[in-house]
């Protein structure tokens, strides 16, 4: 191989055409809005997983777990009986306030809001549970009510693990690819995201060139997501100084 | 002032406490797991009982009758944890603020409440980087500056070691006279609650067997079997009369010459003014008794008094003498044997000036 064909394969991989830069820009958002959707939830949730005995915990527990171990593409059907413009609530959505979900950005965000969603609360969760219940009880015995006590004790005392419970989300949000071309289908430029563009990519002889970009793209923030996650918890662990 | 009716349901035993409690310190007594955390928890309401009522000052804040339960963050109580329980993630200061009432505090201002504590140089610094008498002091200055009613202190002691006790002792005896609300405080040590006050609550196996000043209960067989081998410690509060800085030795008294009571103390712990109020300690096995005032002894304290109870204690006796205040003494009950040591009898009370503990 010689330099100026090495120069050339790498002009090549960093020329991304608006197509490709359209799917890196819809990933980031997707994942974006997952995130934002997700983390307050996965708070509440978390919180009553981890402070709260009620019954029917268990199962409740076992169906936001659930899509952490379905096939995705399984979840993306579920999504469809549940949300399609023929589906449960979605017959009635599209019927009483117009609403379309399934194949649009929103269905984007939608499924890969659930698949996230367990890997965040789990986070979460266990960070809560780490917390001494103790410093609940001083807090509201020094005139706190339920709610100063859990943004201001509860909330930054598990930071490490929203914080890098978010992180994971995000990075879940943009690898997802089952449950969002069954549910928010392929289109390209409205729910067609990193891996759903390589995918198709892939299906078109002579676009190697642009798959391995997108790959390599993929690689790298998924790579800055993990790192970015270890620096933090690292930094959480070491004891503080003055 | 405090008046609880309960029964609390536990594991073991139920906890069931009919008591008053009134301004000033109460010390609640008992061994461990005997059921004195969950009088303070049921006052406090982080345990609610099955049945019974608890009233602070005018205010029902539990009653099961009435189905009345006011959650723990509107009871208005001061509480401090044995652990300390401070904020990790905050600074002392933003701890000490954070149940501040900046209108309601009709006790103590923040400044006021740092420098009683002497906090004020650890204000920026994080719990992880403090003592355990500092974290405890932090602890006490963040309930009061929530401007409690009542205040509730679980083993404030028993994370900090022996040499830093007398640390926060002085502080709590300062809080005690600044700010008129019961306190209770929950220790299995009968020493340091002697330190503090002379009225106790005994708690055993979830009941009280027990509450009045410690000499009384001292007639009581129940009473005396809980204090068990525990050496009684005298606490008495005394003016000061005279400071002698050259031998580091501080006179006091509290009326007239006689039975003025001679303390060693160094050069620099003497902060206090003459005719300053003072408390000081001498456990009931430091002093001996003596029919004659003794000549030519290395002992500077010689008090005259008359017995006016002595009670039986197996291999010991407790003599009470009153020597213008009440002391407890304790003797072997041979020794007492042969100094015909009875009721109505003059004694010389000695003990050695080293042998007394002073509290600020």
């Amino acid at each position: 191989m010689s330099l100026p064909y090495i120069y050339s394969m790498f002009n090549q991989l960093i020329k991304f055409n608006s197509a490709e830069l359209h799917a890196l820009g819809l990933s980031l958002k997707v994942a974006f809005y997952c995130t934002l959707i997700a983390v307050p939830l996965a708070l509440l949730v978390g919180y009553l997983m981890a402070r709260k005995k009620f019954r029917g915990k268990a199962i409740i527990e076992s169906i936001i777990h659930l899509p952490l171990v379905m096939p995705p593409v399984t979840t993306g059907y579920l999504l469809l009986l549940l949300l399609g413009t023929k589906g449960l609530l979605g017959q009635w959505l599209f019927s009483a306030l117009g609403i379309k979900l399934a194949f649009t950005f929103q269905a984007a965000v939608i499924a890969s809001v659930v698949v996230a969603f367990p890997l965040i609360v789990r986070s979460v969760r266990t960070a809560m549970e780490m917390i001494d219940p103790g410093l609940e009880d001083a807090s509201r015995i020094l005139g706190a009510g339920k709610f100063k006590t859990f943004f201001r004790i509860t909330v930054p005392l598990a930071l490490p693990g929203i914080v890098s419970g978010s992180i994971l989300g995000f990075a879940r949000s943009l690898g997802e690819f089952g449950a969002t071309i069954t549910f928010a289908g392929n289109i390209a430029g409205e729910t067609q995201t990193l891996p759903l563009a390589i995918y198709a990519y892939m299906q078109v002889p002579g676009q190697e060139m642009a798959t391995l970009r997108l790959v390599l793209v993929s690689v790298l923030i998924s790579f800055i997501a993990m790192a970015g996650s270890e620096w933090y918890i690292k930094k959480q662990l070491k004891p503080k100084r003055r | 002032m405090i008046k609880v009716d309960f029964t609390l349901q536990r594991d073991i035993f139920d906890v069931r406490i009919k008591e008053n409690f009134h301004v000033g310190i109460t010390g609640i007594y008992g061994a461990s797991g005997s059921g004195k955390t969950s009088l303070l928890q049921s006052i406090a309401g982080l345990a609610t009982p099955e049945k019974g009522f608890v009233k602070i000052y005018d205010n029902i804040v539990f009653n099961s009758e009435l189905d009345i339960n006011i959650p723990v963050q509107k009871r208005n109580i001061g509480y401090v944890f044995q652990e300390g329980r401070l904020f990790p993630h905050m600074t002392i200061e933003k701890n000490l603020l954070y149940g501040i009432k900046r209108f309601g505090s009709k006790h103590l201002g923040f400044d006021q409440v740092v420098d009683l504590l002497n906090l004020r140089h650890l204000l920026q610094t994080k719990p992880a980087m403090v003592s355990g008498g500092e974290r405890q002091r932090t602890a006490l200055g963040r309930a009061l500056l929530s401007a409690p009613k009542i205040l509730l202190l679980d083993e404030p002691f028993s994370a900090v070691d022996v040499q830093l006790r007398s640390q926060i002792l002085p502080f709590l005896l300062k809080i005690h006279r600044k700010v008129k609300i019961p306190i209770l405080v929950v220790s299995h040590d009968l020493p340091d609650l002697l330190k503090l006050t002379d009225r106790l609550c005994l708690i055993q196996k979830g009941r009280c067997i027990g509450h009045a000043d410690y000499h009384d209960l001292l007639r009581s067989d129940a009473a005396l079997e809980m204090f068990g081998k525990n050496s009684i410690m005298n606490s008495i509060t005394m003016k000061v009369k005279e400071i002698d800085t050259d031998r580091g030795i501080t006179i006091l008294s509290n009326n007239g010459e006689a039975n003025s009571v001679r303390v060693k103390c160094e050069k620099s712990n003497q902060t206090y003014k003459v005719g300053e109020e003072m408390k000081i300690f001498i456990s009931s096995d430091d002093i001996a008794l003596s029919r004659e005032k003794l000549k030519e002894v290395t002992i500077q304290n010689q008090l005259k008094g008359v017995i006016v109870e002595t009670i039986d204690r197996g291999a010991t006796t407790l003599c009470i003498v009153d020597v213008g205040f009440q002391l407890v003494v304790e003797i072997t009950a041979e020794s007492g044997k042969k100094m015909f040591v009875e009721p109505g009898n003059t004694v010389w009370c000695l003990f050695k000036s080293v042998a007394i503990d002073v509290a600020g």
